[in-house]
């Protein structure tokens, strides 16, 4: 009688262990499950706040003054890159790396427009295309605004003011 | 005759009520986690969404800008700055009351090219911010202030140019008065007059210094004046240094500038030498005054260059 009793009994703990391990197994699955999608919506606010970044960014770079005309042409321009000081900013490129919190910063001329695409450095410039400001060689998402690209010419022995168009292109990285 | 005990509860009932008991503290444990990993992500999201608002406040050649940031429900920035790194860093941690107790604010949102004057931590459910552009002399960076529009500040006796600017600034938690008296109780009071008396800060226009927690901090023009109002001494004091080293590196860029364009008879007289190594060894903040002269030096020298370098 006594062993029928413990054989139950051993039964009925058994059953309440597996009962107990599906529910853990069950709330477990759920958790990863809860984890996973916050998770993956974690990783789209990632992405569309960078994205949101590089927008406003591209718009206001122009006026950084790394990057803006200032009073150096002739009239206060807005929305206007000196490239002159900018080939200067590409010399010393390396403090500036993580300073706007952007992948990539590369300036295209686009009018005139050249043949073929030449990156520019101290031995080609001006006659160069584009200026791989801040290059780490990501695959990204472009934002990018509209320019004036202004530098220093002479004619002669007069200087003057070149002005081209040219396209100001920033990068975020998407999280996959 | 079987023997039974007091509680008449099998092996199993015990087991389960253990197991059960476990689990529901197990849920509970994981709940409160995941609360608090979700303060903390919706305060990184806050924090980094407040350092790209900011981005836009970047001027061309407006002085300054201001918008309003509404959080919804009580939160606390906290602003950090370091001077360390190539141009220091500037980071801000936001937290927000859940069930009334702040979550989250463990999380930084950082920056290098922006610079936050406030006071370490602001409280409140809504902030002005707004920018100026400092110069010094060529255009270095707009700097960024963040007052909680529930705190007011009184000036005293201030100059007609600086309540213009405030009022143009639409900034309505600054009010103007004649004596520390007009004041509201709780504002702050800040005199521009020395001989005003219950002031908790003093600014002195004609030595170019503000008194604040007992610290004289010194500035330069009006842009540094506020920052001095507006921050406590340690930001000011860090994010002046960060300012003098990003005056430092533009200095550099404008040297290599001036060298290049004077290969395209674009000539001019400037010489950044003196900038360079004054910025590089600024260390308190009565030195702006002694970098201020080099700078006015170079500023009229660049305007009547047969080209400006900036």
């Amino acid at each position: 009688m006594v062993k029928m009793n413990s054989k139950k009994a051993q039964m009925k703990i058994q059953q309440t262990a597996f009962m107990l391990i599906a529910i853990t197994l069950f709330f477990v699955l759920v958790g990863v499950f809860f984890i996973g999608f916050k998770l993956s919506s974690l990783k789209e606010d990632v992405t569309s706040l960078e994205a949101k970044q590089a927008k406003l960014l591209v718009s206001k770079l122009a006026n950084a003054p790394e990057f803006a005309c200032g009073s150096a042409f002739s009239e206060k321009k807005s929305n206007c890159v000196d490239s002159d000081k900018v080939l200067m900013l590409m010399k010393d490129i390396d403090k500036y790396k993580d300073f706007w919190g952007v992948k990539d910063i590369k300036i295209r001329k686009i009018y005139p427009k050249l043949d073929r695409d030449i990156v520019c450095d101290t031995s080609n410039y001006p006659n160069c295309n584009i200026m791989n400001i801040i290059e780490r060689g990501t695959i990204g998402t472009y934002e990018q605004n509209f320019v004036s690209l202004c530098r220093k010419e002479v004619v002669g022995d007069k200087p003057y003011d070149k002005c081209e168009v040219a396209i100001l292109m920033v990068s975020y990285e998407k999280v996959k | 005759m079987e023997k039974k005990g007091f509680l008449d509860i099998s092996f199993g009932w015990i087991f389960a009520l253990i197991i059960g008991v476990f689990i529901l503290f197990l849920a509970i444990f994981l709940s409160v986690k995941i609360i608090k990993i979700g303060g903390s992500q919706q305060g990184a999201e806050i924090s980094k969404d407040i350092g790209i608002i900011l981005d836009p406040l970047e001027t061309g050649f407006e002085e300054g800008k201001t918008t309003i940031l509404d959080l919804g429900i009580e939160s606390k920035i906290t602003n950090i700055c370091e001077e360390d790194e190539e141009f220091g860093r500037q980071a801000i941690k936001t937290s927000q009351a859940v069930f009334g107790k702040q979550e989250g604010g463990d999380v930084e949102a950082e920056s290098y090219n922006k610079y936050i004057f406030s006071e370490n931590v602001l409280e409140g459910k809504t902030f002005y911010i707004f920018s100026k552009k400092f110069e010094f002399p060529f255009k270095v960076a707009d700097l960024i202030f963040i007052l909680p529009l529930e705190k007011n500040y009184c000036f005293i006796r201030a100059p007609e140019e600086l309540t213009n600017t405030t009022r143009d600034l639409r900034l309505d938690n600054i009010i103007k008065a004649d004596s520390s008296n007009d004041c509201p109780e709780t504002s702050e009071k800040v005199c521009f007059d020395l001989r005003v008396s219950g002031c908790d800060t003093k600014v002195n226009l004609v030595l170019n210094y503000t008194e604040k927690n007992n610290k004289r901090l010194y500035f330069y023009e009006d842009s540094l004046m506020y920052a001095t109002i507006f921050s406590s001494p340690e930001i000011y004091e860090c994010q002046l240094k960060r300012l003098m080293k990003r005056v430092q590196s533009l200095a550099i860029i404008y040297e290599q500038k001036k060298s290049f364009v004077a290969l395209k008879n674009c000539n001019s007289a400037i010489d950044f030498g003196l900038l360079i190594s004054q910025t590089g060894s600024f260390n308190k903040t009565i030195d702006i005054l002694a970098i201020a002269n080099i700078k006015e030096g170079l500023e009229s020298r660049n305007k009547f260059s047969q080209c400006s370098i900036w």
